[in-house]
């Protein structure tokens, strides 16, 4: 493995030509047109991004030009970064989803002068907000469909792009060896692309990773888990996310697995069954969401069947995690355990698509211990890690056999971490990146003078098995006016493992006593209202239903009850509580793109609600802005009622002190 | 792949002509002395109030009512009575005021029940899925899949369509009569009960119909704003007799169509 990491070529293009050499008839790349998965070996795909490639440049972009990507995970999108980064320009992937305001800032400040976009919501969008962009000259497309009538003078399909391109080189061999010596020009230290962050924390900025160091931190993941050429990866998060760059892009490139897209972003979980991957990365939330799918289909199921899941699950969680991490189970166990896997666990991870699943990770944020535990149970090879962007991606990762789902895991080869006196951690690693594009100030502030790179996280290593603990964003641990510690996101995560809740936000810095805004989650929920007579209209009716509130309080007397069991944390107990009217949104600045919270933007957006759940009212009245997927705007408005917790006595503490 | 039969019609050509068509049932007179005509590659949109006889103008096209009075000339031919089956293989196609799909079976079923006209493989073979059937119904499914990539429906293929909500088997009627290639393609209120969005999706997808396919679409709708941005030309009718027929902008302004709408003083 180590050979081949030192073998590797500095620049993505030349690794794609490697690929095309070394594993010329192996699949690249698959995405599901017309309901049939389609298939591009190495060789197809070095054939495509050079016409690709040659297309471009012949449309004007040159050396040092960046070039927007927009849209979801396509072949030619892929290929657009590629293919761009072989004339030395530089791709910008842009989240697809992201509104036009969103768009035109990125584009605005990475000074695009091309555009790769999906399909006529993209070219729309970008239309909309041309006027701002004055720099861009020409988009090219990927799905012609609507596109037709459009005025064509700035506007190209891809595989336009693709066939010209290909007409040259076949018509001129001076094209090909002027394309060699392009791609032979580009060097390691070049910047290979610019990750704008989704902005957890005010605007968007955006990161310039290196082509030397993306393909040096992918070599070093890529033997970490042992990934080859046989391995195949299902590419269904943003594009623009440093996560499938990182996945799906650049081990993708170094191991030369395959990639495979998904038909629409709708499809994602039937496409993942089909194809089966054996690389797999999911943020907890879609753990969550799979979890609570396969619960609510397990209440509709017989009752055999019912009573067979519910023991065998039981088995699972007894013995499960210390079968796979390795540790002695008594015979009897590893019986009931094989049947269990016959009966329930083997058909339960093919429906879900993970019956080859080899290596997966989640990360993004802390996930529940319970769903953790529950798909390891299973015999899922589900290990957690630490990153983000300014690192491309990883920081620390759980290896084999290692795990704990309270900490992240140690250090990742070659990276080196170091844990300020205020908690904060801050790392240095092959892959981190140079500087955020056009804001040296903003580089300044979180790179030390020695090279270290701040993460804004606050952790320490757990002393037992010296692996690195997260426990909240630095900024965000708070304190209550009695002294207590007020770690928000530990409170909300709590909450956030019943299926029945979508998202909290927890309110106590500064205050007497914390309180949380809850989203109950409607595919739960609704299926419960269902089974119980609840009637509703609509989210809105459902969410301020005084059943679904009684229900909502049982789940938070519980945490309560665990927050009573540990010290630290008795005072921070929940005492009152609302749902919210509304689902919290990206659209409407509530969530990332990534879909975490922002808790600061929520406490302006809902102030008289907050108001109102410290000064004793048993409902309050909000009327709030939303923003339709077009980007047209509206207002909704609602009483939302009020619910108070009685504080659960720490158990006798006395007695063990 | 176009329905076959009838001369071959030039973009902007009448492709279809009503001409003093009455109908009646018993005593009540549903359409009375209506004439118009729908030209090759246009959205035209028949708008009226309730009972104004839409409904049966779009059924009397399609050839399941017959008028007592009156002529429809469809690609040059012109008949007086037509049954559905011949209207369908003529390339008239269409959607229901109430979802009418065959709920048990799955989005693609549906869609590919639309293909059965053009299957042209007996029973026998069929029944098979052996030899010239299985050939055919790959084609068919191929064409079927362009459908549903068309419609964006692909996440839902294999759910049977009771399952899915009503949005959506709108949607999945509209690619069943697409499966057709109509080159006249009625739809009979195809945004009732939908909300905001959905109804700009399915507008979207009238639009892209027309634009993409080529097809020529009639449609009933009660929406106004969605009729004045969909429709090259409006026929109003109000109590089965046509008061007004133009552009959207000459029919909004037009005293009669405004009267019939908010009612006048008498």
């Amino acid at each position: 493995m180590a050979s081949r990491a030192a073998g590797v070529p500095e620049t993505f293009p030349k690794l794609l030509i490697r690929n095309a050499h070394l594993y010329g008839s192996r699949p690249a790349m698959r995405h599901k047109d017309l309901g049939i998965w389609q298939s591009w070996t190495w060789g197809e795909a070095l054939e495509i991004v050079r016409a690709y490639a040659v297309g471009l440049s012949r449309m004007g972009l040159k050396r040092g030009d960046t070039i927007a990507i927009v849209g979801a995970n396509r072949p030619k999108l892929y290929w657009s970064v590629t293919a761009a980064q072989m004339l030395g320009a530089i791709p910008v992937p842009v989240y697809a989803d992201a509104v036009a305001e969103e768009l035109s800032f990125v584009l605005a400040h990475a000074d695009v002068r091309f555009a790769a976009v999906e399909d006529q919501e993209q070219v729309d969008k970008i239309i909309s907000v041309k006027d701002r962009l004055p720099k861009l000259e020409r988009m090219v497309y990927d799905e012609t469909r609507g596109l037709r009538d459009y005025d064509h003078s700035q506007l190209t399909s891809i595989a336009d792009v693709i066939e010209e391109g290909r007409k040259a080189l076949a018509s001129d061999p001076a094209v090909g060896k002027w394309l060699e010596a392009e791609i032979e020009a580009g060097k390691g230290s070049d910047t290979s692309i610019i990750l704008y962050t989704s902005g957890t924390t005010g605007t968007s900025k955006g990161v310039m990773l290196t082509n030397e160091r993306s393909i040096r931190a992918a070599a070093d993941t890529v033997a970490f888990d042992k990934l080859n050429e046989r391995d195949i990866a299902l590419a269904y998060l943003p594009i623009a996310w440093v996560g499938d760059h990182y996945l799906n892009y650049a081990q993708g490139m170094v191991a030369a697995f395959c990639t495979a897209c998904p038909e629409n972003a709708d499809t994602a979980m039937a496409d993942l069954r089909e194809i089966g991957p054996s690389f797999y990365f999911a943020p907890p939330r879609t753990l969550e969401l799979l979890l609570t799918r396969m619960t609510i289909r397990m209440h509709d199921a017989g009752y055999l069947k019912r009573k067979m899941f519910d023991y065998f699950i039981g088995v699972a969680r007894r013995y499960g995690e210390r079968i796979l991490n390795g540790q002695p189970v008594p015979l009897m166990g590893r019986l009931l355990y094989a049947i269990g896997n016959v009966l329930v666990y083997a058909p339960l991870k093919n429906v879900l698509g993970f019956s080859r699943v080899r290596v997966a990770y989640t990360a993004g944020e802390a996930i529940g211990p319970d769903l953790f535990a529950f798909y390891r149970s299973i015999g899922l090879n589900l290990k957690q890690l630490y990153g983000q962007t300014e690192a491309f991606l990883y920081v620390t990762a759980q290896p084999d056999g290692e795990i704990y789902s309270d900490t992240v895991g140690p250090a990742c080869p070659n990276v080196d971490i170091r844990i300020e006196d205020t908690g904060e951690v801050l790392f240095k690693s092959p892959g981190m990146f140079t500087g955020y594009f056009k804001d040296a100030a903003k580089t300044a502030e979180v790179m030390t003078p020695d090279g270290y790179v701040k993460t804004g996280d606050a952790g320490f290593f757990d002393e037992k098995t010296g692996h690195l603990k997260i426990i909240d964003r630095a900024k965000d641990v708070g304190k209550l006016n009695d002294g207590t510690l007020f770690p928000p996101k530990y409170i909300e995560n709590k909450l956030k493992f019943y299926p029945n809740i979508r998202e909290a936000v927890a309110f106590g810095d500064k205050h007497d006593f914390v309180c949380v805004m809850l989203n109950i989650d409607l595919t739960a929920v609704s299926s419960w209202a269902e089974r119980n007579n609840v009637v509703y209209g609509s989210y809105q009716e459902l969410a301020g239903h005084a059943l679904v509130y009684d229900m909502i309080e049982k789940h938070v007397a519980e945490v309560n009850r665990s927050l009573a069991q540990e010290k630290l944390m008795a005072g921070a107990q929940i005492r009152r509580f609302l749902i919210l009217h509304k689902e919290l949104d990206a659209d409407d600045g509530e969530l990332t793109r990534t879909q975490k919270v922002r808790r600061g933007f929520i406490a302006e957006r809902y102030a008289p609600l907050i108001a109102a759940l410290y000064d004793g009212s048993k409902e309050a009245d909000i009327s709030t802005e939303v923003t339709f997927e077009d980007g047209r705007k509206g207002v909704l408005s609602a009483r939302v009622k009020i619910r108070d917790m009685a504080p659960v006595a720490a158990p006798a503490l006395e007695k063990a002190a | 792949m176009r329905a076959t039969g009838g001369p071959e019609i030039a973009v902007g050509d009448v492709l279809l002509s009503v001409e003093a068509v009455s109908l009646s049932f018993g005593g009540v007179k549903a359409v009375s002395d209506v004439s118009f005509d729908i030209r090759k590659g246009e959205i035209r949109a028949i708008i009226g109030p309730n009972g104004a006889g839409k409904t049966s103008m779009l059924n009397i096209i399609n050839g399941f009512y017959h008028p007592q009075h009156g002529r429809i000339t469809f690609k040059g031919a012109t008949r007086s009575r037509m049954r559905p089956h011949e209207a369908a293989r003529g390339g008239i196609a269409r959607t229901f005021q109430n979802v009418a799909l065959f709920k048990g079976m799955t989005a693609l079923d549906n869609i590919m029940a639309g293909r059965t006209l053009k299957m042209h493989a007996n029973l026998f073979w069929q029944m098979l899925r052996v030899g010239p059937a299985l050939k055919e119904e790959i084609e068919h499914r191929h064409r079927v899949e362009e459908i549903i990539d068309f419609l964006k429906i692909q996440d839902i293929r294999r759910v049977p369509v009771a399952r899915l909500p009503y949005g959506l088997q709108k949607r999945v009627e509209l690619g069943r009569a697409l499966a057709m290639e109509p080159e006249l393609l009625l739809l009979d209120e195809p945004m009732a009960g939908m909300n905001l969005e959905e109804k700009e999706d399915m507008s979207r997808f009238v639009l892209d119909v027309n634009d993409h396919f080529g097809t020529t679409v009639a449609l009933i709708e009660h929406d106004m704003g969605v009729v004045m941005d969909l429709s090259d030309r409006v026929v109003v009718l109000d109590h089965g007799i046509k008061i007004a027929d133009g552009t959207p902008d000459e029919v909004k302004n037009n005293q009669a169509v405004i009267d019939a709408y908010l009612g006048v003083a008498h």
